[in-house]
């Protein structure tokens, strides 16, 4: 154990597990966080989307067809066109309105409470688990501890998350028209882009990521309704340390507040829950923006 | 309004006059709503517990509604004040009851440890108010929700943590309000009718005392904040500083709803800080229509009895926030005054009504009410029709 010597509280598997815990955090708060930047709409509902993921990507293996990986793309793209159907149903008809941020957190939340009824009335109460993809269910050692190889890969996907959106928002001609879009909307209008299309196809974007999170996660945490309500503070706390729109901020965000739950129960009984709250208090109250910049950055 | 040799005593004999001479005038409407109060307090002991509830939600609302509906903040927090109130006064009825008992003697001491339990609970929460909201309303909108929804969850991690024993973890503190002596007689505080009367004492003169600070030239700085936060301060008026003082009024009245329902639930329970409990005024108030004085009273009613009736239906009681859920998504889409624009909307309906029945009787009224809602109906299929289109003018 090379690594305990050097840090005595904090061993490896603390590490390992606290950047799964990030990972997961990380595909949430990152769609959050996107829909913030270029529609400035906190979406309430957004930690529900997650667990809509998670309870899709279980039904479709157990019960459907079986195969872990086409349930991920499934569950991903089942809750993209379900924030589809909510942006232009509810949030679209809000823009514009003199209040309209509040409003739009309040529709939102009313989806929080209407998602989650939904579904314990489809899947009942009582938590699921499940295991993971039989391809993947090896164990792994680094460091003297042993890992599930599944483990390892949510943390590489959400690695893959971050580079692919970070090409796709700096280098693509789509990308330039959302960071276009979201520091100048006017302007990007009166350019011939079409805004309230670019707009539905973000939340899509953003939904699918907290779809695909929420997939990803089934097999390493049990699902249940209150999923959604736990994912969506984390989240919360995370795009704001981060700074609202920020992409590395969620990164980075999301990292910080997923070790923190793995060691710090070690330090402080409990104490890693205040700490998260504490750290969000502090940036809102000294740097609103976050400690990282805008979109793409 | 109030002269100098205008006594109390006097200004309830001219609102008595006022009520019993001039029809259906607004003290009309008050009396009559204190009389259904004492009505109310004969029914099935589960309606007066339900109906005390109602009473408890209905203060948190107003009070949140100070906030949001006056001076247009959104706080998501609300939950750590309420908390606040119910820890203070059960932590005071637990550990400092039996001495004020030996100081007091018994008979009266449960009353006395009940209302400095109280006045504790409050304090507390204004010693807490003055920097939380010292520190929030600097933020606005969203960054306003988010931090007063951080401290909220920091004040329950910390109640969770039970610091130096005092908050008893997840368990919460159970609150025993004994028997108090009154004139030989002896009374239950904890009896169900005994603490409908002390809840309705308690919240009616709190309502009073909001409608006072919502009438003042205080209130009316508030209002203007909510209107324009630019203009007001081009006024002359500290906005920060006016945010800050609603921030602790609200806080204020957040905690005696706190005390009171610490004392009908016999607990004071960690779920009272948590986040989902401050969503309760916020649905409240949106439902029941934010701009008007009465609307968290309203949306505080539909609240509990909608939630009331459906829990009659078995199939039904399981998911009962569905409902609210798409309340809160169909009022805030279309009819941004709630329950309590409604009943007004309906109110000039009616009046209208009788005027065209006045003049041309019952055929006229038929006529106008065909016209009136088929108007309505039109407006509504525009909206919903226009609602796919290009959004216009959206500054932020």
């Amino acid at each position: 154990m090379g690594a305990t010597s050097v840090l005595p509280f904090i061993g490896v598997s603390d590490l390992v597990i606290g950047l799964s815990l990030g990972s997961r955090l990380f595909l949430i708060a990152v769609g959050l966080s996107l829909i913030f930047g270029v529609l400035g709409v906190l979406n309430f509902a957004h930690g529900a989307f997650y667990m809509v993921g998670a309870y899709v990507t279980l039904g479709v293996t157990n019960q459907v067809i079986g195969n872990f990986w086409i349930a991920v793309l499934v569950g991903g793209v089942a809750v993209g066109l379900l924030g589809v159907l909510i942006e232009v149903g509810t949030i679209r008809p809000l823009y514009g309105r003199i209040e309209d941020e509040l409003d739009q957190l309040i529709v939102t939340f009313g989806f929080v409470l209407v998602i989650h009824e939904g579904v314990r009335f489809v899947w009942g109460s009582q938590p699921y688990s499940m295991g993971a993809p039989a391809s993947l269910a090896f164990p792994v050692s680094i460091g003297g501890s042993t890992f599930g190889a599944y483990r390892l890969f949510v943390i590489g996907a959400a690695f893959v998350v971050m580079g692919g959106l970070w090409v796709f928002i700096t280098r693509t001609y789509f990308g330039s028209l959302v960071r276009g879009t979201s520091s100048d909307r006017e302007m990007a209008s009166m350019l011939g882009v079409d805004v309230p299309r670019l707009y539905t196809a973000v939340f899509f974007l953003g939904s699918f990521l907290a779809g695909l999170g929420g997939a990803l996660a089934a097999p390493l945490q049990s699902v249940s309704p209150a999923l959604g309500d736990q994912v969506i503070i984390d989240a919360f706390i995370i795009v704001v340390i981060g700074g609202l729109g920020s992409l590395s901020g969620a990164f980075v965000g999301a990292m910080f507040v997923g070790i923190l739950q793995s060691i710090g129960p070690q330090f402080i009984a409990a104490g890693h829950i205040a700490i998260p709250f504490l750290a969000m208090v502090l940036v809102l109250v000294f740097r609103p923006e976050g400690l990282f910049g805008g979109i793409g950055e | 309004m109030s002269t100098q040799d205008e006594s109390t005593g006097s200004r309830i004999g001219a609102f008595g006059r006022e009520a019993v001479r001039n029809g259906w005038t607004r003290e009309r409407f008050v009396l009559l709503g204190l009389l259904g109060l004492v009505v109310v307090s004969f029914g099935p002991p589960f309606q007066v517990y339900l109906f005390t509830e109602f009473l408890i939600i209905a203060l948190f609302a107003l009070a949140f509604n100070l906030l949001y509906g006056y001076t247009g903040l959104l706080s998501f927090g609300h939950a750590l004040f309420y908390a606040g109130g119910s820890y203070g006064f059960a932590i005071v009825l637990r550990d400092a009851g039996p001495s004020i008992v030996d100081a007091v003697g018994s008979g009266l001491a449960p009353l006395v440890t009940f209302a400095v339990g109280g006045v504790v609970g409050v304090l507390v929460v204004v010693l807490l108010a003055v920097p939380v909201g010292w520190l929030s309303v600097r933020l606005e909108e969203i960054y306003f929700a988010l931090i007063t929804l951080a401290f909220g969850m920091l004040g329950y991690s910390v109640i969770i943590q039970d610091p130096g024993g005092l908050t008893n973890g997840t368990d919460g503190v159970i609150v025993l309000l004994g028997i108090a002596e009154v004139a030989g007689a002896e009374v239950m505080l904890g009896d169900r009718r005994t603490y409908y009367y002390l809840t309705a004492t308690v919240v009616i003169a709190s309502i009073y005392a909001i409608w006072r600070v919502v009438h003042s030239p205080f209130g009316t700085i508030c209002k203007s904040i909510r209107e324009s936060p630019d203009r007001a301060a081009a006024l002359g008026v500290d906005v920060t500083r006016h945010r800050w003082m609603t921030f602790v009024i609200s806080a204020a009245f957040v905690a005696v709803a706190g005390v009171l329902t610490a004392g009908l639930s016999s607990v004071a329970s960690p779920y009272h800080s948590h986040w989902t409990t401050s969503a309760i005024p916020v649905v409240a108030t949106v439902i029941g229509g934010a701009t008007y004085f009465a609307g968290p009273v309203v949306g505080a009613f539909v609240y509990l009895y909608v939630r009331w009736g459906i829990s009659r239906y078995p199939a039904l009681e399981a998911y009962w926030e569905f409902f609210f859920g798409v309340m809160l998504i169909v009022v805030v889409l279309y009819f941004k005054q709630g329950a309590a624009g409604g009943l007004v909307l309906v109110h000039a309906w009616l009046l209208e009504a009788r005027s065209e029945y006045e003049r041309g009787g019952a055929g006229a009224v038929a006529t106008f009410a065909r016209e009136s809602i088929a108007a309505r109906l039109r407006a509504a299929r525009e909206r919903v029709t226009s609602s796919g289109d290009a959004p216009e003018g959206g500054t932020r």
